[in-house]
């Protein structure tokens, strides 16, 4: 419409692409000088953004083990069969033999009659009162191991191994480890709640901190409007101020959360020892580093769009 | 260049900037606009620069409707004016050099185009040698001429000056004046709002009087085109 009237006197447009970017690179610079001219301000900002989201992180991290421990009980769920107790101890071995030849199985222990009771003797301290008993109570018990895999192959193969006209009782004692999933599953939702709660409060934190970086420069936000900046020329130092805010926030947020998991790590190590299990704690991977930096970023950039639009427009020359 | 047909504006509140007038500068004049203080100078100037629209009227800006012209246009027909303020407007967060470049920064000139003319426009007012200087060290003086530096150093097609010279001695105030008719004499439109009548008389250019909103005295138009303004 106007353009044709008004002569273009700008540079070429070669020059404009090269320019834009080189605008871009400016902004990036520019507000990262913002930045650092305005330590105390930049350093309560991003540590509140930090402190913020290390609780998520953390959370994160926190379920990330209990899954991996979880894995640790899922592979270890045996099936134990108590056998019909008319059952001689050779049938009983021959049954053994035939579930061990199943291919879900990865593996079998025979408990004869004896052996258990001779255990139960041994371990319950109820000997004195076993040895009054007329005939053993206790049935020929197999521990099946199944091959690792899926809750519901497990279940089938114990449903399986119930039907067997030998086996008096199949149990599988997964309820607690249900109910372990169950609570894990919770945990999960509640720390998505918790997760999404901070990231809003991380945007209101960097839209606040960019409202007051524009108050602070309407000056020069009014005469950049006066001598033909666009809005988009204007708008970009203050969204680079927030991706700035965003990555500081979340590389301190990291720190936290790894400086929590050091300061752990040796306790559990000792109650490793103590129970002699093979747990190791596991940390953020690489992969998890680079989404929280990347979340944190992209939440300052919203942030600070948010900030950007509710107040730019609002300043015009008067 | 500029068109006036019977502008008014009245700001809310029901006060009236300018009523009813009309005006047409034509590419490569140079115009004064002179009245007592109140009289409508600056709402003039405001409407050419974009930063008020008129109530009623037309405004037009190189045959461009300045009463409809969209937002986003706004920036880009703004670069084909510099503008020059009474109180600088300059930047006290960076030095001279950065503040007359910043123009052609936003309009997006390579490097070391923007510095070489940064530096033709500093040469230009006389403040080449204090382009690393903070604008707060510098002169009532200096500071404007730094403001005008950065109004020319894109050359634009028109000049505008409200109150240039009102806080500074009468001998700085011809040597910024003389600046003005220079940029005119190579070809830019000027228009500049003052009060000081005596610097006026001596440049001999065509005056705009207004008084109480209305255009009082009008040099630009001869005795033909007078009738248009009963329209």
């Amino acid at each position: 419409m106007a353009g044709s009237n008004v002569k273009r006197r700008g540079p070429a447009t070669t020059n404009r692409i090269s320019a834009y970017l080189l605008h871009h690179l400016q902004s990036l610079i520019f507000s990262l000088g913002k930045i650092y001219q305005a330590p105390a301000t930049t350093i309560m900002t991003v540590a509140v953004i930090g402190i913020t989201l290390s609780l998520p992180g953390g959370f994160y991290l926190f379920l990330k083990n209990i899954d991996a421990m979880s894995g640790d009980f899922r592979s270890s769920s045996q099936i134990s069969l108590y056998l019909d107790l008319d059952l001689s101890e050779k049938r009983a071995r021959a049954v053994e033999k035939d579930i061990s030849g199943m291919e879900q199985v990865e593996s079998t222990r025979f408990i004869s009659r004896d052996q258990s009771l001779e255990e139960f003797r041994q371990n319950s301290g109820f000997g004195k009162s076993i040895d009054t008993l007329s005939s053993n109570p206790l049935p020929h018990t197999i521990i099946v191991e199944p091959i690792e895999a899926d809750t519901f192959a497990i279940r089938n193969l114990l449903n399986a191994l119930q039907a067997m006209p030998e086996v008096e009782i199949a149990k599988l004692d997964t309820e607690w480890l249900e109910r372990l999933y169950t609570i894990i599953e919770i945990a999960k939702r509640s720390v998505m709640i918790i997760t999404i709660l901070f990231a809003c409060a991380v945007l209101l934190i960097i839209g606040n901190t960019i409202r007051l970086d524009i108050q602070n420069r309407y000056q020069e936000i009014i005469v950049t409007k006066l001598i033909g900046a666009t809005d988009a020329f204007i708008r970009r130092p203050f969204l680079y101020g927030g991706v700035w805010y965003g990555l500081l926030g979340g590389i301190i947020s990291w720190l936290i959360v790894e400086i929590g998991y050091l300061a752990i790590s040796g306790p559990l190590e000792r109650l490793n020892l103590l129970y002699q299990s093979e747990l190791t704690l596991i940390t953020f991977s690489f992969h998890d580093f680079i989404i929280l930096i990347t979340s944190s970023t992209l939440l300052g950039l919203a942030g600070s769009w948010i900030a950007v639009a509710r107040h730019l427009n609002q300043i015009e020359p008067s | 260049m500029i068109e006036f047909h019977n502008v008014t504006k009245r700001y809310e509140g029901g006060y009236e900037a300018l009523t009813n007038v009309s005006l047409q500068l034509a590419d490569g004049d140079m115009a004064f606009i002179t009245g007592h203080s109140g009289a409508g100078k600056s709402t003039l100037l405001k409407i050419v620069a974009l930063i008020e629209k008129p109530t009623r009227g037309q405004a037009l800006l190189n045959r461009i409707n300045l009463n409809t012209v969209s937002r986003h246009r706004i920036p880009y027909i703004r670069r084909n004016i510099g503008v020059i303020f009474q109180d600088h407007q300059l930047l006290f967060d960076r030095p001279v050099f950065d503040n007359v470049a910043l123009p052609l920064q936003i309009q997006g000139y390579r490097p070391q185009e923007v510095a070489k003319r940064t530096r033709a426009a500093l040469d230009k007012v006389g403040l080449l040698h204090k382009e690393k200087s903070m604008p707060i060290t510098l002169s009532g003086g200096e500071q404007q001429r730094v403001g005008i530096a950065r109004a020319v150093v894109h050359k634009p097609m028109l000049l505008l000056a409200d109150e240039p010279t009102g806080n500074l001695d009468p001998v700085l105030s011809r040597e910024i004046m003389q600046i003005f008719v220079e940029f005119n004499q190579v070809g830019v439109t000027v228009l500049v709002a003052s009060h000081d009548l005596g610097l006026i008389d001596e440049l001999d250019k065509p005056r705009l009087t207004l008084n109480r909103g209305q255009l009082i005295l009008n040099d630009l138009v001869d005795d033909a085109a007078e009738t248009d303004d009963g329209w």
